[in-house]
C-alpha cells in the first residue's frame, strides 16, 4: 500500500496501537513481521511467497558461508547466493530487455529472431529487498559479522514494512541492534515519527504530484510539439519531481520507523546544494551509492589497482546502477553519463587543479550550479521512454526551436517550486534536519505542519505511484 | 533522539504534544476556510471517476445476488441509466455500471467474455462508431488496472475517498490550493459542475444548471471533428472485423448469459451526422443479421424509449431518468431479453 493512501493511514494506526498493546518484545516483532507482509500483499499476494522464500534462503545459504570453513565451499556458497538473487531479478527485470538486445543483436548478423513476450509482473521493491539479501550475506562472506540464528529477526531486517519496497537500503549492521533490543514508541519519537510522515507527504503529495509532475508529463509526452519554455520548465519540473518523489517516501519510511522506535538511515542530504559529482553521489539516494560503492566499486578493486582501472571502475559501477534503475539504455546512458561526469571530477582534482581545490566559496557555488545544470539535464535520460525523446528533449532546449510561448501558469509554479526546492537545499546544505529541528520553537513546528497537512488535505487527485517503485 | 522512554522524554514530549495539538487545529481551520468559501459561492462536493471506482463496481459483477445485469457504453449510459431504478423495475437483476464517459466499451465486453465467472447479461451500448477496430481498445487501460492493480487495499482506500469526496468541496482537484492558486491569480473561478456523480457510477446532468444549445453545438462540432478523423471504412469491412465477438457473445452464452447490443437514443445533428457516414441499413441492420446469437434493441425503433427530450441531442436530463429506465425495463422484458 502507499503511503499516501487512506489504507495506509488506517493500517499505521492499527499497527502502532497493536505495537504499543503487546508486551513481549518477541511478540511485537512478529507483529511487526506479519504487519510487513500485509503491506506487502496489498499490492500483490502472488509475490509475497517469493519475498518470504527469497528472505529464507538467503538466511540459510548465511549460515552455509558461516559455517564452512574451506575457502573454496565459502566461495560456492556466495556464488550461488549472487546467482540465485541476481538471476531472479533478471527474470523479472531484465528478460525482455535482454531477450530484445539479444534480437537486435542477431538481426546485425542478418538471423531474424522475434522472441516471445511474456506477460511477468514486476514483483514491487525486488530490487530493494534483494540488495538487503545480497549486503547481508557479502558480509558474512566478508566475515564482518555472525548471521542471526533468527528467522524471523532476518525476515523482519528484510522485510521491514516502512523500507520494504523503495528504501533506504539499510545494511543488517545498521538494524540488528535494534531489531535485537526491545524498544517502543516514546511520545518524542512518535511526534517526530509523525512530522517527518507528514513532510513527506507534503514532498510526495503537494510538491511531486500537484506542482511537478503534470509538467514533467506534458513535456515528456509530447516532446515534439513543445516549445523552448516548456521544455525547460519540464526538465526542471522532472527534476523536481524525482527528488520529491523519492526523498518523500525516504522521509515518510524514516518517519514510520522511527514512531515504532526503530532508526533508518537517511537517504538524501540535499542533493540539489551539491558542488560536484561525488558531493552529489554523497547526498543522493545515499543508501543505494554506499551499497555500490562498499559491494561493487570495492569488489572491482576501487581504486588500488591503478589510475586507469580506478576510471574503468567507476564508469562500470554507474552503468551498473543506472541499469539497476530500470531495463533500458536510457538508464545505463544516465549512469554512464554520472560515471564520466565522476570520472572528469575525479581527474579534474587529481591531475589539473589539484591544489586549488578547496576553492573559495563563490566558486564552490558556481561549481555548484554546474553540478546542478548537468544534473537536471542528464535526468531527461532517466525520464525520457527512449533514446529518441530524449535527443528531441534535449534539441528543444534550444531556443530556436519550437515556438517561444511564454510559460503557463503551471509551468510557473513548476519553475518556482524548482527554485525553492534548490533554495531549501542551499540553506540546509550543511545542516541535518534531524538537529536542526530541535532548535525550533514549538509554535514554529506547530505552524509549519499544520500549513503542510493543510497543503497535503487541499491537494486532491489521482494517487501516484512513487516513481522508484518501478524500481 | 532516545529510544526508550526515558525522564527526559517528558519536556520533549509535550514540546511535541503543543506542536501537534497547535499544527492539527491550525490544519482544519485551513481547510474549513476554504470548505466554507466555496460553499458559500454555490459549490457542491461531488463523487469523482476514476479507475478505481471502476473496479470497484467490476469487482461486483461476479458477486453479489441476483443476475449480473453490466451496463456497458459511454456517457449516453453513464448519464442515462439509473442502475437502482432498472433494479428496482428488473428485481432478478443487478445492474452494475461499467460505462466509462467518452471511452467505447468493446474492450469490457472483450474482458467480460474471458471472465469465466461471470454468467450475466451484458447491455452494451454503442453507436455505429464504436464498433469500428480503432475503438476497440479504449476501456482496456480500465480492464488492465483491474487486474494487474486491483487490490483489497485500494478497495479500501476508494471506499473512503469515495465518502471523503461526497462530503468535502475540498475533495475535489478543482478547488485544491493549486487550482485555488490560479483562478485567483488569472481572476477567474471554477466551473460550476452540472453532473452530479454518484458511487455507483451513475450521473445526473441537470440541464437546468447549463446552456443546452452550447454544448448541442458542441457535441455536434465534436462529432463532425471525430467523424472526419476517422479511418477510412466501408461496411464489409466493418462488419468482417466484427468476427471476434462471435467468440465473446458464445462464451458468454455459454456460461448461461447474454449479450443485448443497444443503440441508445441520439436526436438532432448527431442523428443526422450519424445516419450520413453510417447509414443504418448499412451497418446495423448487418451487424443485427450477422450475429442472431445476441440481441439487439435501436431505440429509435421504441417510441417509448425514443420520444424523450434530449437538450444537448445524446445526453438526458436527470429528471428523465426514471421514466427512461422503466421505458428500457419494460422493453427488454417485452421483447423476451430480460425477465421480471
Amino acid at each position: 500500500m502507499q503511503f499516501d493512501s487512506f489504507t495506509f493511514v488506517v493500517f499505521f494506526a492499527v499497527v502502532l496501537c497493536a505495537y504499543n498493546a503487546l508486551r513481549g518484545w518477541a511478540a511485537r516483532k512478529w507483529l511487526l513481521l506479519v504487519a510487513s507482509y500485509v503491506f506487502y500483499t496489498a499490492w500483490n499476494p502472488l509475490f509475497l511467497p517469493l519475498l518470504v522464500g527469497s528472505a529464507t534462503l538467503d538466511f540459510w545459504i548465511a549460515q552455509r558461508i558461516h559455517a564452512s570453513t574451506e575457502r573454496a565451499a565459502r566461495k560456492r556458497w556466495i556464488v550461488a547466493t549472487l546467482l540465485i538473487n541476481l538471476g531472479v531479478l533478471g527474470l523479472f527485470k531484465y528478460h525482455a530487455f535482454l531477450l530484445d538486445n539479444f534480437a537486435a543483436l542477431l538481426a546485425l548478423a542478418g538471423l531474424r529472431y522475434v522472441p516471445a513476450r511474456f506477460d511477468i509482473v514486476l514483483p514491487i521493491g525486488i530490487s530493494f529487498y534483494t540488495f538487503h539479501s545480497l549486503s547481508y550475506c557479502l558480509d558474512i562472506y566478508r566475515g564482518k559479522f555472525e548471521p542471526t540464528r533468527n528467522w524471523r529477526d532476518y525476515a523482519l531486517y528484510v522485510a521491514f514494512f516502512p523500507q520494504l519496497v523503495a528504501g533506504p537500503i539499510t545494511r543488517f549492521t545498521q538494524m540488528r541492534e535494534q531489531i535485537e533490543t526491545p524498544r517502543q514508541t516514546t511520545r518524542e519519537l512518535l511526534g517526530l515519527g509523525c512530522a517527518l510522515l507528514v513532510l513527506g507527504l507534503f514532498e510526495k503529495c503537494v510538491l511531486a504530484d500537484t506542482v511537478f509532475a503534470p509538467v514533467a508529463d506534458a513535456f515528456f509526452n509530447s516532446v515534439s510539439s513543445a516549445s523552448a519554455a516548456a521544455a525547460w520548465s519540464g526538465t526542471l519540473a522532472f527534476s523536481g519531481q524525482i527528488f520529491c518523489d523519492f526523498a518523500g517516501y525516504s522521509t515518510c519510511a524514516i518517519g514510520a520507523a522511527l514512531a515504532l522506535g526503530f532508526k533508518l538511515p537517511i537517504n538524501f542530504r540535499f542533493p540539489y546544494a551539491a558542488a560536484g559529482f561525488s558531493d552529489f553521489w554523497r547526498r543522493w539516494h545515499i543508501s543505494l551509492s554506499t551499497w555500490l560503492r562498499d559491494y561493487l566499486y570495492v569488489s572491482l578493486g576501487g581504486n588500488r589497482r591503478g589510475q586507469w582501472r580506478t576510471y574503468v571502475n567507476l564508469m562500470l559501477t554507474m552503468l551498473i546502477g543506472g541499469l539497476w534503475h530500470g531495463a533500458a539504455w536510457t538508464f545505463v546512458i544516465w549512469g554512464g553519463l554520472h560515471g564520466l561526469f565522476l570520472a572528469a571530477e575525479r581527474f579534474a582534482r587529481e591531475r589539473l587543479l589539484p591544489a586549488k581545490w578547496q576553492a573559495p566559496a563563490l566558486l564552490r557555488f558556481g561549481y555548484g550550479l554546474l553540478t546542478l545544470l548537468l544534473v537536471t539535464l542528464t535526468w531527461i535520460w532517466f525520464r525520457a521512454p527512449d533514446a529518441a525523446t530524449a535527443w528531441q528533449a534535449f534539441a528543444h532546449l534550444l531556443p530556436a526551436t519550437g515556438n517561444g510561448a511564454a510559460l503557463d501558469s503551471g509551468q510557473m509554479f513548476a519553475v518556482v517550486g524548482f527554485a525553492l526546492v534548490t533554495a531549501v537545499h542551499w540553506l540546509m546544505r550543511d545542516r541535518d534536519l534531524l538537529t536542526w529541528q530541535q532548535r525550533l520553537p514549538a509554535p514554529v513546528i506547530g505552524i509549519a505542519l499544520g500549513l503542510m497537512l493543510a497543503m497535503i488535505v487541499l491537494s486532491p487527485g489521482d494517487n501516484h505511484a512513487f516513481i522508484y517503485f518501478q524500481f | 533522539m532516545h529510544s526508550s522512554t526515558s525522564s527526559s522524554d517528558a519536556p520533549v514530549g509535550r514540546r511535541w504534544l503543543g506542536a501537534w495539538l497547535l499544527a492539527i487545529a491550525l490544519a482544519v481551520a485551513v481547510c474549513a476556510l476554504a470548505e466554507a468559501h466555496w460553499r458559500a459561492l454555490g459549490y457542491r462536493s461531488n463523487i469523482l471517476d476514476s479507475r478505481q471506482l471502476w473496479a470497484q463496481q467490476r469487482e461486483r459483477v461476479d458477486s453479489g445476488s441476483g443476475i449480473a445485469l453490466a451496463l456497458l457504453g459511454a456517457s449516453r449510459t453513464e448519464f442515462g441509466i439509473d442502475p437502482k431504478r432498472l433494479r428496482e423495475r428488473l428485481p432478478k437483476y443487478r445492474p452494475v455500471m461499467l460505462a466509462v464517459d467518452a471511452h467505447y466499451p468493446l474492450a469490457t465486453l472483450r474482458d467480460l467474455a474471458a471472465d469465466a465467472d461471470f454468467r450475466g447479461v451484458v447491455l452494451c451500448d454503442l453507436d455505429a462508431v464504436g464498433y469500428l477496430r480503432v475503438y476497440w481498445d479504449m476501456q482496456q487501460p480500465y480492464v488492465d488496472y483491474f487486474h494487474k492493480q486491483w487490490t483489497p487495499s485500494w478497495n479500501l482506500h476508494r471506499r473512503l475517498l469515495t465518502d471523503w469526496q461526497r462530503s468535502a468541496v475540498i475533495a475535489n482537484p478543482a478547488f485544491g490550493w493549486k487550482a485555488s492558486l490560479t483562478h485567483a491569480l488569472e481572476g477567474s473561478e471554477p466551473f460550476h459542475d452540472y453532473i452530479r456523480y454518484y458511487a455507483n457510477r451513475s450521473g445526473d446532468i441537470d440541464y437546468r444548471q447549463t446552456d443546452p444549445e452550447s454544448t448541442k453545438r458542441h457535441f455536434a462540432q465534436a462529432m463532425e471533428g471525430n467523424i472526419a478523423a476517422l479511418p477510412p471504412h466501408d461496411p464489409q469491412r466493418w462488419l468482417a472485423d466484427l468476427a471476434p465477438m462471435h467468440a465473446w457473445i458464445g462464451a458468454i452464452a455459454a456460461r448461461g448469459g447474454s449479450v443485448i447490443f443497444y443503440s441508445s437514443p441520439v436526436n438532432g445533428l448527431q442523428r443526422e451526422a450519424l445516419q450520413r457516414v453510417f447509414p443504418r441499413e448499412q451497418y446495423w441492420d448487418r451487424l443485427v443479421a450477422a450475429f442472431p446469437e445476441a440481441h439487439f434493441l435501436d431505440a429509435l425503433d421504441v417510441p417509448a424509449l425514443s420520444h424523450f427530450d434530449l437538450p444537448d441531442d445524446s445526453h438526458m436530463d436527470y429528471r428523465d431518468k426514471p421514466a427512461y429506465a422503466d421505458a428500457l425495463a419494460a422493453t427488454l422484458v417485452e421483447r423476451g431479453y430480460l425477465s421480471r
